[in-house]
C-alpha cells in the first residue's frame, strides 16, 4: 500500500481524464489513464498507447499505430476507435478541453478516419509538424469509446479505480494486466491535504510515503526525518509582463533597460529560496530548439540607465501589478524588483491586487503571470499571438508579424534542423525586443519517506510524473 | 477568546422570567420567549452571513481565475446556477426560503447538493467536539476540586500557574507541541493526520482522534477549571457552607452536596460557551491534523469561493451557538432552586 499526500485538492476535484484541475487531480489522472505518447523524464516523446505516430511529408496526414494487446481496466482491448473518440471529446470545436485547444482548430474532422482496429489516420487542415507533442499531454488519456463515466472511470493505467471522494481521498488497485511494468504495490491511495505542514507531519509520522510540491522551507524537515527529496528542473516561470503597445514600454529601449535591471540570481535566491535555474528572457528551456547560445543577460545598471536616458525616461515611475493568486513567488519577486530598480533610478510602485485575475487581467501595463513547462511553439502561440490567432493569454500585446511567420513556418516544418533554425530566429526576435522578463525557472521539489524506493525525477510533472507503478515501499 | 466575565457574571438575571405568572403557563411563556429570541438571532445572523458572502466579490470570476475571459460558456453556466441576474433581495429570500425548507442549494465548486457535501464533515466535527466535551468536563471539575481542596496552599498555586500557562497558549501551539511530542519527533505513538478511509468514519481508528481531542481539551479546560474553582471558592467561603461545616457534616459531603451543586451553574455557562466556541474554533485544529470536519470544509469552500457551502456552514455554526446557549440557560435554571421557584411561583 502506497499513500501519496497530494497538494491541495478540494471539493472541485474530478477524475475526468481530460479536465484535471489540482495537483491531486493530476496525480490521479496520471495513474488511471494514459495518452498515445508519453513525455519521458527528460521531456522527450516516447511511445505509450501508440506504437508510432508518423506524419506524412507535408505534415498534414498523421498515421497512428496502436500498441497491440493493451487492455482497459474493464478487460476490453484498446482500439484506434477509442483513441479517435477520446480525441474528439477533447478537441470538440464547440467546447475544447484543456489539451484540445490547438487540436480543435487544426483537425479536419471530416477527413480523419479509423482505418482499422489498430490504425488511426488524422488529417489536418494545415500542416502541423509537432502534432505528436499534442498527443502526449497527460490531459489526453484514452478512454473506452471516448466516454467518461464518473461512477466507474476506466482507463489503461497501472492502477484501476476503486473509490473517490472529492477533496478527501481516492483509492486505486494495481492493474495486473498492465501492458508496461506492473506496479509493485497492490494499492494506491491519494489523500488530499489542504495544509502543507499537515502533509509533512504525516510523512514524518510515517502515515504517507510521498508528497509532491514540497514548499522550499520544509525541505530540511523532511531530510531531518530521514526522508528524501527529489529536486528536478522545470520549465515553469513567473515573468514580468510589459505591454509593448503602451508607454513607456512601447519603446524597446525601456524594455531592454528593465531586463538589464533584474539581478536574476538574486531573484532565484530570494523568491525561489535558491531552487531555480537562470532565465534568459526566453521560455521553453527544454525545447530542442531552445536558443541556449544567446548570451546570458545579466544585471547591468549602467547600461540600463543609459538606455533609459536615450529613451528620455530618466526618473521613470511605473506601477507593477501583482497578486497572491499568481503564486507565492510573484509578490516576493515584485517587491525584489522594486528594490533592484531603485539602483537605476526607476521608481516602481507595487500594487497587490485581490484577485489579480479579474477583468483587468491582460490589460495591465506592467504586471506578472505564471506559466508551466511547455515547448516553444505552443507557448508562443498562446502567449504572443493576437487573440484571434490563438493568443488567449497574450499579456504583453505582442503583435509581431515576422515573429509570427517564423513560428507558423516552424510549425509546418517536419525537418528538425530547419525547424530549429526557424525557431532560433523567432527566439532571437523575442530576446531582443520582447515584452517578457523571464528571470528564472523554478525547480520542483518533492519528498518521500525513508522506506520508499524507485522514484526518479521527471522534468514533465512532479514525483516522476506521478508514475507510482515504479515505486516500492519496504 | 470571548470575554468570560460578562457571561458568567449572572446568568440568572438575564434568564429570570417575569414574576407573578403561574406554573406551567409561566414555563411555557419563558420557553416561548427564549425560542423567539433565538429565532430572531438566527434571522439577523442570516442577513449578516448573506451580506458578508455577497460582499466577497464576484464568485464566478474568482472560481474561473484567468480563464474567465477565455471561457464564456462556463461563465453563463455559473451565472445561471447563481441566479446572478436577480436582485440581492430576491436572492436573499430565495436562499432563506431554501434554508427553511431544508434545501441548502448546490455547491458551485463540485456541483453536488450542499447538504450531501457537508453531512459527513458535520458528523465528524460533532464527534470531535463531543469527545472533547466528555473528556474536558470531568477533568476540569476534578482539577478545580483538587485546587479548591488545597486552596491558597502550594498545590493550588502550582495548578493555577500551570493552568494559566496553558491558557496562554494558542491552540495551534498546543497542537504543534503535541505533534512533535507524540507523532513526529520524540515518540511516534499517534498518527499526525487523519488519512480518510474511503468507507467509514475517521474514528474507526481511535488513535486518529487522540491528538485533536487532546488539543481541544488542553485548550479549553484551563478556562473552565479556573471559573469553576473561582465559584467553588466563593461558595465554600460563604456563610451557609460554613454553617454546614459547623454542624459537623463531613468535608466531602459539604463539598458535593452544598458547594459543588451551587458552583455548577457558572460552570455550565462557561462550558456552553466553550462548546459553542469549539464549533467554530475547530477550524485551526482540523487544519493542523487534516481532520475532515466542518473547519476543513469551510477553509476549502472559502478558497474555492463556494458561496453556498460557506453560507450553510456559517448558519450551522451560528445555530450551534444559539442552541447550546439555550440549553445552558435551561440547565442553569433547573439546577438553581431560586430561579426554578421564581419561574413557577
Amino acid at each position: 500500500m502506497l499513500i501519496h499526500g497530494a497538494t491541495g485538492g478540494s471539493s472541485k476535484d474530478t477524475l475526468d481524464p481530460h479536465a484535471p484541475v489540482t495537483a491531486a487531480d493530476i496525480a490521479r489522472v496520471n495513474n488511471l489513464y494514459e495518452p498515445l505518447l508519453f513525455w519521458n523524464n527528460n521531456y522527450e516523446l516516447e511511445p505509450a498507447l501508440a506504437e508510432s505516430v508518423e506524419g506524412s511529408e507535408d505534415a498534414k496526414t498523421w498515421t497512428i499505430k496502436m500498441r497491440a494487446g493493451v487492455t482497459f481496466h474493464n478487460g476490453k482491448t484498446v482500439t484506434a476507435d477509442d483513441a479517435w473518440k477520446s480525441i474528439q471529446r477533447v478537441a470538440n470545436p464547440d467546447a475544447p478541453l484543456s489539451a484540445g485547444g490547438q487540436l480543435s482548430t487544426i483537425l479536419d474532422f471530416g477527413a480523419c478516419k479509423v482505418v482499422d482496429d489498430t490504425t488511426l489516420q488524422l488529417v489536418l487542415k494545415a500542416p502541423y509538424a509537432i502534432l505528436d507533442s499534442l498527443l502526449a499531454e497527460y490531459t489526453l488519456g484514452i478512454i473506452p469509446g471516448g466516454e467518461f463515466d464518473p461512477a466507474n472511470p476506466v482507463g489503461t493505467g497501472a492502477f484501476a479505480y476503486k473509490s473517490f471522494e472529492p477533496g478527501k481521498t481516492s483509492t486505486f488497485t494495481k492493474y495486473a494486466d498492465y501492458w508496461g511494468d506492473a506496479a509493485f504495490v497492490d494499492e494506491l491511495q491519494i489523500q488530499d491535504f489542504s495544509d502543507d505542514s499537515a502533509r509533512v507531519n504525516a510523512l514524518q509520522a510515517g502515515q504517507i510515503q510521498t508528497v509532491d510540491n514540497l514548499p522550499y522551507n520544509l525541505v530540511d524537515t523532511i531530510k531531518g526525518a530521514g526522508g528524501g527529496t527529489l529536486i528536478t528542473d522545470t520549465g515553469a516561470w513567473v515573468p514580468f509582463t510589459m505591454r509593448v503597445d503602451q508607454a513607456p514600454f512601447n519603446d524597446v529601449k525601456v524594455r531592454q533597460a528593465f531586463r538589464l535591471i533584474v539581478d536574476r540570481q538574486q531573484m532565484i535566491d530570494q523568491a525561489l529560496s535558491g531552487y531555480g535555474s537562470l532565465g534568459n528572457d526566453m521560455y521553453a528551456p527544454f525545447d530542442v530548439a531552445y536558443a541556449a547560445d544567446l548570451p546570458q543577460r545579466e544585471q547591468d545598471i549602467d547600461q540600463a540607465k543609459a538606455l533609459l536616458k536615450e529613451a528620455g525616461q530618466e526618473g521613470l515611475q511605473v506601477e507593477l501589478f501583482t497578486g497572491d493568486d499568481i503564486g507565492s513567488v510573484a509578490t516576493a519577486a515584485a517587491n525584489l524588483f522594486k528594490e533592484q530598480a531603485k539602483a537605476a533610478g526607476v521608481d516602481v510602485k507595487v500594487t497587490k491586487k485581490t484577485p489579480f485575475y479579474d477583468d483587468q487581467y491582460l490589460q495591465y501595463t506592467f504586471a506578472q503571470d505564471f506559466w508551466n513547462t511547455r515547448n516553444y511553439i505552443p507557448q508562443a502561440v498562446v502567449g504572443t499571438f493576437p487573440p484571434d490567432q490563438g493568443g488567449t493569454y497574450n499579456e504583453t500585446h505582442w503583435d509581431n508579424a515576422d515573429h509570427r511567420d517564423l513560428v507558423n513556418a516552424a510549425a509546418q516544418e517536419l525537418d528538425d534542423t530547419k525547424r530549429a533554425e526557424l525557431l532560433h530566429q523567432a527566439q532571437e526576435i523575442e530576446y531582443n525586443e520582447g515584452g517578457l522578463i523571464i528571470w528564472g525557472f523554478r525547480q520542483q521539489v518533492d519528498g518521500y519517506g525513508p522506506n520508499v524506493n524507485g522514484l526518479e525525477g521527471s522534468k514533465y510533472l512532479p514525483l516522476g510524473s506521478y508514475k507510482f507503478n515504479k515505486v516500492s515501499v519496504q | 477568546m470571548t470575554d468570560l466575565g460578562t457571561i458568567v457574571a449572572s446568568p440568572l438575571e438575564e434568564v429570570a422570567p417575569p414574576r407573578g405568572q403561574h406554573g406551567a403557563a409561566a414555563w411555557f411563556l419563558w420557553i416561548a420567549r427564549r425560542l423567539g429570541l433565538a429565532v430572531l438571532t438566527l434571522w439577523l445572523v442570516s442577513i449578516l452571513v448573506f451580506l458578508a458572502t455577497a460582499a466577497l466579490g464576484d464568485p464566478i470570476r474568482a472560481i474561473l481565475g484567468r480563464d474567465y475571459n477565455a471561457n464564456p460558456g462556463r461563465v453563463a453556466e455559473l451565472e445561471k446556477l447563481l441566479n446572478a441576474d436577480a436582485s440581492i433581495f430576491s436572492r436573499y429570500f430565495d436562499w432563506l426560503g431554501g434554508l427553511l425548507t431544508g434545501d441548502l442549494g448546490t455547491s458551485l465548486a463540485s456541483g453536488r447538493p450542499v447538504s450531501e457535501l457537508i453531512s459527513g464533515p458535520v458528523q465528524n466535527s460533532a464527534m470531535l467536539v463531543f469527545l472533547a466535551a466528555i473528556v474536558m468536563i470531568p477533568v476540569s471539575f476534578l482539577i478545580a476540586m483538587i485546587s479548591v481542596h488545597y486552596r491558597r496552599r502550594r498545590p493550588d498555586t502550582v495548578i493555577q500557574t500551570v493552568l494559566l500557562a496553558i491558557a496562554g497558549l494558542p491552540e495551534f501551539v498546543i497542537g504543534v507541541l503535541l505533534l512533535a511530542l507524540l507523532a513526529t519527533t520524540v515518540f511516534k505513538v499517534f498518527p499526525a493526520v487523519t488519512i480518510s478511509s474511503p468507507t467509514g468514519h475517521p474514528w474507526d481508528n481511535w488513535k486518529v482522534m487522540v491528538l485533536p481531542t487532546l488539543t481541544l481539551v488542553l485548550w479549553v479546560s484551563p478556562y473552565v477549571s479556573r471559573i469553576v474553582r473561582a465559584s467553588l471558592l466563593e461558595v465554600i467561603d460563604s456563610e451557609y457552607v460554613e454553617l454546614a461545616r459547623l454542624k459537623g457534616i463531613p468535608e466531602g459531603v459539604v463539598m458535593r452536596k452544598h458547594a459543588l451543586l451551587n458552583a455548577i451553574v457558572p460552570g455550565i455557562q462557561v462550558i456552553a460557551l466553550q462548546l459553542a466556541f469549539l464549533a467554530g474554533g475547530v477550524v485551526v485544529v482540523e487544519t493542523l491534523f487534516s481532520y475532515p470536519g466542518i473547519g476543513l470544509q469551510l477553509v476549502d469552500s472559502v478558497r474555492n469561493h463556494d458561496v453556498q457551502v460557506v453560507q450553510a456552514l456559517s448558519m450551522i455554526i451560528a445555530s450551534v451557538y444559539v442552541v447550546v446557549n439555550l440549553i445552558a440557560d435551561l440547565l442553569s435554571i433547573l439546577l438553581t432552586p431560586r430561579a426554578r421557584t421564581a419561574i413557577s411561583s
